[in-house]
């Protein structure tokens, strides 16, 4: 990924060393330092490959059920056979191609929330800590009140009223991470509106709207993109829970969350459809996180080496 | 201290109102009719639609059924609830201590292992118990612990048959729920057996439970440990020969414990949240049960009520976790 961006950059800035490109070595130098986040990112590139080849390398459809071949075992069982992977669930869909497509429904959401709750976080909060005053304090109650009701209690609520739905467990999902990046964007906002280069600035003659987004909002990044990390991983765990409880992806979506609460009846009989979409759902997490690890290594100087 | 104590309460009291508020609003954003559901198949003429629906109040103006609602709370009056036609708090007080009963044995057992398992980390940093640890405390981090309670349902419960699939008891013993503790309850009971059988229905829902809060205080100790073992007072305590037990169990341990208190206290909101999963995996009697189920029948007055207390437990405990954050640091005190 930063190898696409350091080419890009290049066209950009062509002449001497470019200050990013340097940047972004260094990036790259701490956090190929932590093993374990390089392995989380090339396990991550891999389930990004098979979300978005789905349509290309799945076997067969994750939705059209084929009544003849219910409840075959993964191929290494007795009974299993090789074009059913995987094996298969009770209505004969191929468990591996709904893993495959289950990976592009579970990472899409990841990415919709974090556009959704960090967006609206960081307008509300750099708008919070740029004007103050009333408008401030009401920002900052209406996000101790979301903080104050538990966050699986808060969407399943929110989702009741606007429906189940893969669609609206994402707007409900992102309302609930919405404090984080309000709190965070706030924070920095209010230390570097009183820096000097933001008075100068305003003195040059910055509008408002410069100064939040051009002047000041690139300062305020480094927390918030790590906040995005942690909190990409925590959205595919809710939007697996939703979807557990019935709330979320509607069958018959392959949605990982979804697909468990469907296999919850044949714990004892086909251990297949109850493992493996929580092995996929647990790995890919799990890659994130370590990768978010690395991120935070790379970017939060204070926490380097520690 | 009684000013600190003060400005947190002026914080608090907004807030209150905040969530009285959007639990007010949500519920009556629910789609659906109350009085359809109540009725069922049947149906309602429209004149009895109208009575009933002025019977739960429905058509007074909307502020001053808020007003009513914040009357009640100040009375201890949440409303009845449409299915069981008890009222909400009494339904929620009955079924609060299973939930206790569960997030406490879950911090317990996740700070038992944590903590100490935390500190070793810390003090043997870069080994290969460190580097073991971590990694298992972040795929514990990464669980879905609604698969994870499956997993163990199928290891335990159905292969091996060492615990029981759901519930608090077995239905063999019929004890007297004196406390609404059932490890109390069973223990105090004169019948043989019945503790075991407690003990045995809680140790599932306790590991999957308390997975998360595992992790996270493991990780937050031993990072918490690794700053304070690098402060120069340590090194003082070290170079005047005290012993490394002294150094690590008292020196350094007592400051490190002020972040952990706090990571323990902030699990409080993620414990009741993933009580509603684990309540549900194991068809645990509590209230994360209760608000799903709600949630689910449309029940307005159980959703409402149920959000306003698991709000007001959430702000107390992060206000008493506030408080002892003050009793441990004073310099927290004495800011500003």
């Amino acid at each position: 990924m930063s190898q696409v961006q350091n080419t890009a950059d290049n066209k950009t800035v062509s002449a001497e060393i470019s200050p990013l490109r340097q940047q972004l070595k260094e990036f790259w130098f701490y956090f190929s330092e932590n093993k374990g986040a390089v392995v989380g990112l090339f396990f991550f590139l891999f389930i990004v490959v098979i979300a978005v080849l789905a349509d290309v390398i799945a076997p067969h459809s994750p939705i059209a059920q084929n009544r003849e071949v219910g409840m075959i075992p993964p191929f290494w069982q007795e009974g299993g056979k090789i074009e059913y992977f995987f094996g298969t669930d009770i209505l004969g869909r191929d468990l591996l191609s709904r893993l495959m497509h289950g990976a592009r429904i579970s990472l899409f959401a990841g990415c919709i929330v974090i556009v959704i709750s960090l967006t609206f976080g960081v307008l509300l909060g750099l708008s919070a800590g740029y004007f103050r005053g009333i408008y401030e304090v009401i920002v900052m109650r209406v996000m101790d009140v979301i903080l104050s009701i538990p966050s699986l209690l808060m969407a399943l609520v929110l989702v009741a009223i606007l429906g189940p739905g893969l669609r609206n467990a994402m707007i409900a999902i992102s309302v609930t991470y919405l404090p984080h990046y309000v709190r965070l964007a706030r924070a920095s906002a209010v230390t570097e509106s009183a820096r000097d280069y933001v008075t100068s600035s305003k003195v040059a003659g910055a509008g408002t709207m410069r100064l939040m987004l051009i002047t000041i909002l690139p300062n305020c990044m480094a927390p918030l993109i790590v906040q995005a990390s942690l909190s990409f991983s925590t959205a595919i765990l809710d939007t697996a829970a939703l979807g557990f409880l019935g709330m979320g992806a509607q069958a018959p979506a392959a949605e990982w969350g979804t697909m468990l609460a469907d296999a919850r009846e044949f714990i004892l009989s086909a251990w297949w459809v109850v493992t493996l979409p929580g092995v996929a759902i647990l790995l890919t997490v799990l890659a994130i996180n370590l990768m978010g690890d690395g991120l935070r290594d790379a970017l939060d100087p204070k926490m380097k080496r520690s | 201290m009684f000013r600190f104590i003060l400005t947190k309460l002026g914080v608090l009291i907004p807030t209150f109102l905040g969530v009285t508020l959007i639990a007010f609003s949500f519920i009556r954003m629910l789609p659906g009719d109350p009085i359809e559901l109540l009725a069922g198949e049947r149906g309602v003429t429209p004149e009895r639609h109208a009575e009933l629906m002025a019977n739960l109040g429905f058509d007074r103006p909307i502020w001053e059924q808020y007003f009513s609602f914040l009357w009640g709370i100040l009375h201890g009056d949440l409303g009845v609830s449409f299915m069981s036609r008890q009222p909400v708090l009494e339904e929620f007080l009955t079924r609060f201590p299973a939930t206790v009963e569960l997030a406490g044995c879950a911090i317990i057992f996740a700070a038992l292992i944590g903590l100490p398992a935390g500190i070793i980390a810390a003090v043997k940093r870069g080994s290969a118990f460190d580097h073991t640890l971590m990694g298992i405390s972040l795929t514990g981090y990464s669980m879905p612990i609604f698969w994870w309670g499956l997993l163990l349902i199928i290891l335990f419960s159905a292969t091996l048959g060492w615990t029981p699939v759901s519930g608090r008891l077995s239905a063999l013993f019929w004890i007297e729920q004196d406390t609404g503790f059932m490890l109390i309850d069973a223990f105090f009971s004169d019948e043989e057996g019945a503790f075991k059988s407690a003990v045995s229905h809680l140790i599932l829902p306790t590991i999957v439970l308390g997975t998360i809060p595992l992790a996270i205080i493991a990780r937050q100790t031993r990072s918490a440990m690794l700053e304070v073992l690098g402060e120069d007072y340590v090194r003082t305590a070290r170079a005047k020969g005290l012993s490394s037990f002294r150094v690590i169990g008292i020196h350094a341990l007592r400051n490190a414990l002020i972040t952990v208190v706090t990571v323990i206290g902030l699990q409080v909101g993620v414990l009741l949240a993933g009580a509603i999963l684990t309540e549900t995996i194991f068809s645990w009697p509590g209230i994360g049960k209760w608000m799903i189920d709600s949630i689910f029948r449309r029940d307005y007055f159980a959703v409402q009520g149920g959000i306003v207390l698991i709000a007001s437990i959430v702000m107390m405990v992060n206000l008493f976790v506030d408080f002892m954050y003050g009793l441990i640091n004073p310099r927290i005190l004495h800011r500003r």
